[in-house]
């Protein structure tokens, strides 16, 4: 099967993703061009140069679920039999293309497996997200990168976690060697000119015997469906590990996994569109009731169910599964460094006494 | 130099304690190069105070937005630790009565300068970084690749490189000695004057390309310890609706542009609304331009003079700056 990996030289990857391109929409990780430090992925365009040694600051969950996407689009009329009624007409979004995200992490792909469960494992299904995840391969890059922030091994996954991706790249001194993970990722690897030779594959071998030995993070997740729920009402322990927090969207928008939605109507004249766009349970209006009740009025309460959700409620529906990646993206980003490793470690143990 | 400061800030802090019901800080964070707001309400958490060139958050956040409305048992206060910006964030609330300077005890830090984390991060490359170490004015910066050295002073914060009031300019007891300041009003907006040597087009173009980056996370608004709306935002409105939530450079430009305007005459160059951004947008340097140009028209710098009444919360007929 050896023959079956491939390599891309550094100087060749643009030539690879320019043929890959023409087959694919691609979508790789690019620095801003005025903050280099902002990484993000976005439409591969040739010519591009590619970050590839930095987690992206965002992930590439806006490729399969962008900010703001069209649900439909509607259109008022009058209707022609009787002009004093207007007719409705509907049109669909267009349907998704194939997609290649070239360049993720094992993090970034095991937030996909999270959302999956929500929108397309049933039994209710989200047609738009699953036509647009059923099109889309993961080219995804084993991880050399960790910093204090991640936590990836804790969750279940790690630097060299390959479930979920269709092609796996290693990068070795000279370039990166890629293999095919699933029989989807057969067309692209047939578009990647270059064998790897046996120097590369044992190279590759190598980065990944190293990645793989990577312990990354510490946090203990046994039991922790159960302890979120023994320290639900300690609103003392709460207030110990967020009471800090400013209520800010950043953690939930640089989330693999968060996936709260809003829904509105966006109408100009006689035509609109009702999109769907990214919501954060730590907005004041997330919870917000019509009546004027908001059942988690404090940013106590947002944050507690923020941790609730991702390591309580979640495995509790889906069989036991985690909603985070251990990426760090929200301890990174967050403003008053409030640490969710900290919120889910500490769930178990005394309750502070109530005052 | 670090331990001799937090060893006063502790000491300062305990002779405080008798007077106080709780007590704002900063205490370590996730790692060496974090540190992450404390609320002490016990004297034995004393010790997990800090103080640092990480230091980075402005607890005046929590001034207003917290604990305005709070009432203190038995005449007790709220303690809060500010460096000089952080201090005009509590003077500028003082000047708008958001919050009475008796519920407060001001424990005041002269600051050298905050350490930028993406000024260091931009130094080691894409080599992790395992530790740095300031000694005086020197930065010993490790990472995988190795160590570098450098001048303290290339890493700090923008607002830092600008800074005109190291000192807390209100409080009640200072940790430290006063510093001199580096830059008079004068140095202080070469930055907004840059951008204004741009033609309007070439101005135009720099803030498209910046304000497209933005998420709509309202973390500069959260962050900011004058945006008192709280849950009453232009940004989140329903009825009147005045922003789509799609992702448009016209939603964007109306938040950030609101957002600058409530701050015209009011903003006390903190930099916590560009620190906070995780798309790393220079929005600071909007509400720079406004101060700018409420200096030059109307003399008046937010967050000075607690006793001022700031120029636009006042009607005067005979102005005769605009």
């Amino acid at each position: 099967m050896d023959t079956a990996i491939k390599f891309i030289a550094f100087d060749q990857l643009n030539s690879a993703l320019d043929r890959i391109s023409e087959q694919l929409d691609v979508w790789v990780p690019v620095a801003s061009k005025d903050q280099k430090r902002v990484i993000q992925f976005a439409p591969y365009r040739p010519g591009m140069t590619l970050v590839l040694d930095h987690q992206t600051t965002l992930g590439p969950k806006q490729v399969v679920l962008p900010q703001v996407e069209a649900l439909f689009r509607f259109d008022y009329r009058k209707s022609a039999d009787e002009p004093s009624r207007q007719k409705v007409q509907l049109e669909d979004p267009h349907p998704p293309a194939p997609t290649l995200i070239f360049g993720a992490r094992p993090c970034d792909v095991k937030g996909f497996l999270v959302l999956d469960q929500v929108f397309s494992a049933g039994p209710f299904v989200d047609g738009i997200y699953a036509a647009r995840r059923e099109q889309t391969l993961f080219a995804t890059m084993v991880c050399g990168q960790q910093d204090s922030a991640c936590f990836c091994s804790s969750v279940g996954s790690g630097p060299t976690d390959r479930t979920g991706s269709d092609l796996w790249i290693t990068p070795i001194a000279a370039g990166y060697v890629v293999e095919a993970l699933s029989d989807r990722a057969h067309p692209v690897m047939a578009w990647l000119q270059e064998a790897a030779t046996e120097l590369h594959v044992a190279a590759a071998g190598k980065v990944q015997e190293e990645a793989a030995r990577q312990q990354v993070g510490n946090l203990a997740v046994d039991q922790c469906q159960q302890h979120f729920l023994q320290r639900f009402a300690d609103t003392n322990y709460w207030q110990e590990v967020a009471g800090q927090c400013l209520s800010c969207g950043i953690c939930t928008f640089v989330c693999p996994t968060c996936y709260c939605f809003s829904i509105t109507d966006e109408m100009k004249d006689k035509h609109g569109e009702r999109i769907r766009s990214w919501d954060s349970c730590m907005f004041f209006t997330y919870t917000l009731e019509a009546s004027g009740h908001n059942p988690r009025p404090s940013r106590l309460e947002r944050y507690r169910n923020r941790v609730g959700h991702k390591f309580s409620y979640f495995p509790e529906k889906y069989q036991g599964l985690i909603a985070c990646c251990g990426c760090g993206r929200c301890i990174r980003n967050c403003p008053v460094s409030i640490d969710i490793r900290k919120a889910v470690q500490n769930l178990q143990g005394q309750n502070h006494a109530c005052s | 130099m670090n331990s001799d400061l937090r060893s006063e800030l502790h000491k300062k802090a305990e002779q405080a304690w008798p007077d106080l019901e709780l007590l704002i800080g900063w205490q370590a964070g996730y790692d060496d190069l974090h540190t992450t707001p404390v609320f002490i309400r016990d004297s034995a958490e004393i010790s997990k105070l800090i103080w640092n060139p990480w230091c980075t958050q402005n607890l005046a956040v929590y001034v207003a937005k917290h604990f305005a409305a709070s009432s203190g048992k038995d005449d007790k206060k709220i303690g809060v630790c500010v460096k000089g910006c952080d201090s005009r964030s509590l003077i500028a609330l003082l000047q708008e009565n958001l919050v009475a300077r008796e519920r407060f005890y001001i424990i005041g830090m002269p600051c050298k300068g905050i350490v930028d984390l993406r000024k260091l991060h931009a130094l080691s490359g894409a080599a992790r970084i395992l530790s740095v170490q300031v000694n005086a004015e020197q930065v010993a910066l490790k990472s995988a690749a190795g160590v570098l050295h450098f001048p303290l002073d290339e890493v700090l914060m923008r607002k830092c490189r600008r800074c005109r009031y190291p000192n807390p300019l209100i409080h009640d007891v200072l940790v430290g000695d006063p510093l001199t300041p580096r830059t008079d009003a004068h140095e202080a907006y070469n930055d907004v004057a840059a951008i204004e040597r741009l033609s309007l087009q070439e101005r135009l173009a720099f803030w498209q390309g910046e304000l497209d980056r933005c998420l709509r996370c309202y973390a500069c608004r959260n962050a900011c310890p004058l945006c008192v709306c709280q849950d009453r935002c232009i940004a989140e409105t329903r009825d009147p609706k005045w922003l789509t939530q799609y992702m448009h450079l016209p939603e964007k430009f109306m938040f950030h542009f609101i957002h600058a305007l409530h701050l015209a005459g009011r903003c006390t160059e903190c930099g916590e609304c560009e620190r906070v951004c995780p798309m790393e947008i220079p929005v600071a340097l909007i509400k720079e331009a406004l101060n700018k140009i409420t200096l030059e028209l109307l003399d008046f710098e937010a967050g000075l003079d607690p006793q001022r009444v700031p120029p636009l919360l006042t009607f005067d007929a005979g102005e005769t700056g605009i």
